[in-house]
């Protein structure tokens, strides 16, 4: 049961109680003894890459600043309670199908809401969330955290069709699912108590839009790492790169210059994925693309316009050079993220692409894949929370 | 085209008229379909096959690529198994489907003879019906010239029983038959499967010769090797039976490569290889890589000179089975691991 009380200031002079089965403090304490055994080894089942943005996500000052962008400034001395945000119960957790990092940066982020966590993986394949529960319960002491995970967090590997599935939506005050629109509403569908709190997090599409200006090897580099976590199949990667308000020749050169530095960044992909890229540029090229090859295959770099077909290619990455209005223009309806490096007021350019767009975030390309409590144009982790009033 | 048919598979090569009609056939396919050459805008003087134009084997999974030359007479599109998610859609043409016909029977006669035998094919006569022909029945069709007479022993293409009883009325009047199935069909309804006893006596008279084709991996998930696989299929047919495993893939149709007595793959006389790094793409020989194959006989569409994603490597000195020219050791797919990311399926 929630007893220990968290206080935030809510801007109008009181403050709203947070109740969680424990202190905050002492499970963002406990990340952080996970983020230093984290920084030792990486395990087999992750990447490196997969495995150094779990271990920056974990950085405890960034933990404790979720509860505060949700409720407000903590507060050592509360004024008046005008509410308490009290966990809903159950959440479970319906993960992508393909090997994610999204289940372990759920699974902390939900961590600090008290709330019971299920996750349903999928049925087949590495399932990164048991990986990285088991290796955060083997790094701590007995503490409230590993306490939690051990008793309030489970992970179940099944199929869709399985029973179970619709026994855990049966239980589930909050359902969040990765998925397909269509997976998300066969989820949304199962019998769920009236409640309940539904989120979707389906796939959507990301870009980088940089100024020339902008343009340098540090950029460049950044976009890279960006970009060769997971390439396309990461939903808040650039799909395309669109220079603004420059010539094609500019963006060719951008290209070339991404292609030298590449290797710097990526390195040598498996067989696989070296000639599935092999493909990709021919499939490119036949597309109208200016395609080129990376070192080793790691990637296809690619120049051309706004109207050249998208590849379904996981490694592909476009180089467009448009016109602003152009660029805002043929921003697809299901864009997630603009990744933007602006030279001049990016505030402006982010109200601007925000206001006249469906996007749903713009930030700085580096942090095109932090995920936080808000997504996809929804607060989910604020959403984990009943918020009660208090009289007075 | 192609000249090279005129004389048996395994006949002495001629590696210069060889190349001359894969050039030949190159600028055909690069004047009469836009989208490869854009592929390969530059295409210059060439030495060696090493430096033909070729198209990757997805690509065939993406677009429908065609040459439009004049006078083409278009058949039906070839489709393969989709086992490893979408399938390839290759564009047939009269022209190219008579000799690849050709092809596929010499060489298919090289391993099986030249007398002709009643055929049965685990696959639904319903299957041939369509716009679209399966790959797998299109390979049993390749035997079709080896063939007195030809039966579909199976209600459904999907796996069902094989009517035995009809298998045991054509044995029964034979001393030889020809058997194809894809692999994993071989094995599920006949392998592994319970024969009725009529059908096993009858099966115990005669020779028969398991054609089979469409790779091992299925199989290899159930734990069955090459050896179980063909001890089942020896153990309740008659002396002399044999089991043969080609290889061969829907963008080269025409072209098989079943596996002699030592398990190389000998290459036809009308037909070339590459073996290249998968990081560089670079020509390599006596050393695994991907597996490239050529042959004059698509001019219908592009599909001439195919980069697989089947690993091989190029055999050195010739094969102690006796089968001139090049020969190659088949090491399997390109191993996959499984996709990451969040988008979605």
């Amino acid at each position: 049961l929630p007893d220990v009380f968290h206080y935030h200031a809510r801007g109008d002079g009181k403050s709203v109680a947070l109740a969680l089965p424990f202190s905050l403090d002492e499970i963002v304490v406990g990340w952080g003894a996970v983020r230093d055994r984290a920084l030792r080894a990486v395990p087999p089942e992750f990447t490196r890459a997969e495995w150094a943005y779990l271990a920056l996500f974990l950085d405890p000052a960034a933990l404790r600043a979720v509860p505060e962008r949700a409720f407000g400034a903590g507060q050592a001395c509360p004024g008046e309670i005008a509410g308490v945000a009290r966990p809903r119960g159950q959440v479970a957790v319906w993960l992508p199908s393909n090997v994610s990092l999204l289940g372990p940066l759920t699974l902390v982020l939900l961590s600090l809401t008290g709330n019971p966590l299920t996750f349903k993986a999928a049925s087949e394949g590495a399932d990164l969330t048991s990986a990285f529960r088991a290796f955060a319960i083997s790094a701590l002491p007995a503490s409230p955290l590993r306490a939690y995970l051990e008793r309030e967090v489970s992970v179940v590997a099944m199929p869709r069709e399985d029973t179970r599935v619709a026994a855990l939506a049966r239980s589930a005050m909050v359902r969040v699912v990765f998925g397909s629109d269509a997976a998300a509403a066969a989820v949304h569908a199962l019998p769920h108590p009236v409640e309940s709190v539904g989120i979707s997090f389906v796939d959507r599409h990301s870009e980088a839009w940089i100024h020339p200006a902008r343009v340098d090897d540090a950029l460049l580099l950044t976009l890279a790492r960006v970009f060769s976590v997971y390439g396309q199949a990461g939903c808040t990667a650039p799909r395309r790169v669109v220079l603004l308000d420059a010539s094609p020749d500019e963006a060719g050169r951008l290209r070339d210059r991404l292609a030298e530095l590449w290797p710097s960044v990526a390195p040598r992909p498996p067989m696989h994925i070296a000639t599935q890229n092999v493909m990709a540029r021919q499939w490119a090229a036949a597309e109208g693309w200016d395609a080129v090859l990376s070192r080793d295959h790691a990637a296809v770099l690619a120049v051309g316009g706004l109207d050249h077909p998208p590849l379904d290619a996981p490694w592909f990455l476009g180089v467009c050079a448009a016109s602003s209005a152009a660029a805002l223009r043929q921003l697809p309806a299901h864009t997630q993220t603009v990744g933007l490096a602006w030279q001049g007021d990016a505030a402006a350019k982010a109200l601007e692409i925000l206001t006249r767009s469906r996007a749903r975030r713009v930030v700085p390309i580096e942090r095109m894949h932090h995920f936080l409590e808000i997504w996809d144009g929804s607060s989910f982790w604020r959403a984990a929370f009943e918020e009660l009033e208090v009289g007075s | 085209v192609s000249s090279l048919l005129a004389q048996r598979p395994f006949a002495p090569r001629d590696d210069a008229t060889l190349l001359s009609e894969l050039v030949e056939l190159s600028r055909h396919h690069l004047a009469s379909c836009p989208a490869y050459a854009r592929i390969w805008p530059s295409f210059g003087k060439v030495s060696r096959v090493e430096e033909l134009p070729w198209l990757h084997v997805g690509l065939f999974k993406r677009l429908e690529l065609v040459s439009g030359a004049a006078g083409t007479r278009r058949e039906r599109i070839l489709r393969s198994s989709g086992t490893s998610g979408s399938a390839s859609k290759v564009r047939l043409d009269a022209a190219s489907s008579e000799l690849q016909a050709r092809s596929t029977a010499a060489i298919l006669a090289e391993f099986l003879g030249d007398e002709r035998r009643p055929l049965l094919v685990l696959d639904s006569a319903r299957a041939l019906v369509g716009t679209e022909l399966p790959a797998r029945l299109a390979a049993a069709m390749g035997l079709k010239p080896l063939a007195s007479d030809l039966r579909f022993i199976v209600e459904d293409s999907a796996s069902t029983p094989v009517r035995w009883e009809v298998v045991a009325d054509v044995v029964r009047g034979h001393r030889d038959v020809l058997v194809f199935g894809t692999t994993t069909s071989l094995w599920q309804v006949w392998g592994a499967a319970h024969i009725p006893d009529a059908a096993v006596e009858a099966l115990r008279g005669c020779r028969v010769h398991f054609v089979h084709s469409g790779g091992w991996k299925r199989l290899e998930a159930q734990r069955v090797d090459r050896a179980t696989f063909d001890a089942a299929l020896l153990a309740r047919t008659g002396e002399g039976s044999r089991v043969i495993d080609f290889y061969g893939l829907a963008e080269q149709v025409g072209i098989v490569f079943p596996a002699c007595e030592l398990g190389n793959r000998h290459v036809p006389r009308w037909v070339d290889l590459v073996v290249r790094d998968p990081y560089t793409l670079a020509p390599l020989d006596g050393e695994a890589g991907l597996l490239q194959l050529l042959n004059p006989l698509a001019l219908g569409a592009p599909y001439h000179s195919v980069l697989t994603e089947d690993l091989a490597r190029v055999g050195q000195g010739p094969c102690p089975c006796g089968r001139g020219g090049k020969h190659f050791e088949l090491l399997g797919r390109v191993p996959r691991a499984e996709a990451r990311g969040c988008g979605v399926a």
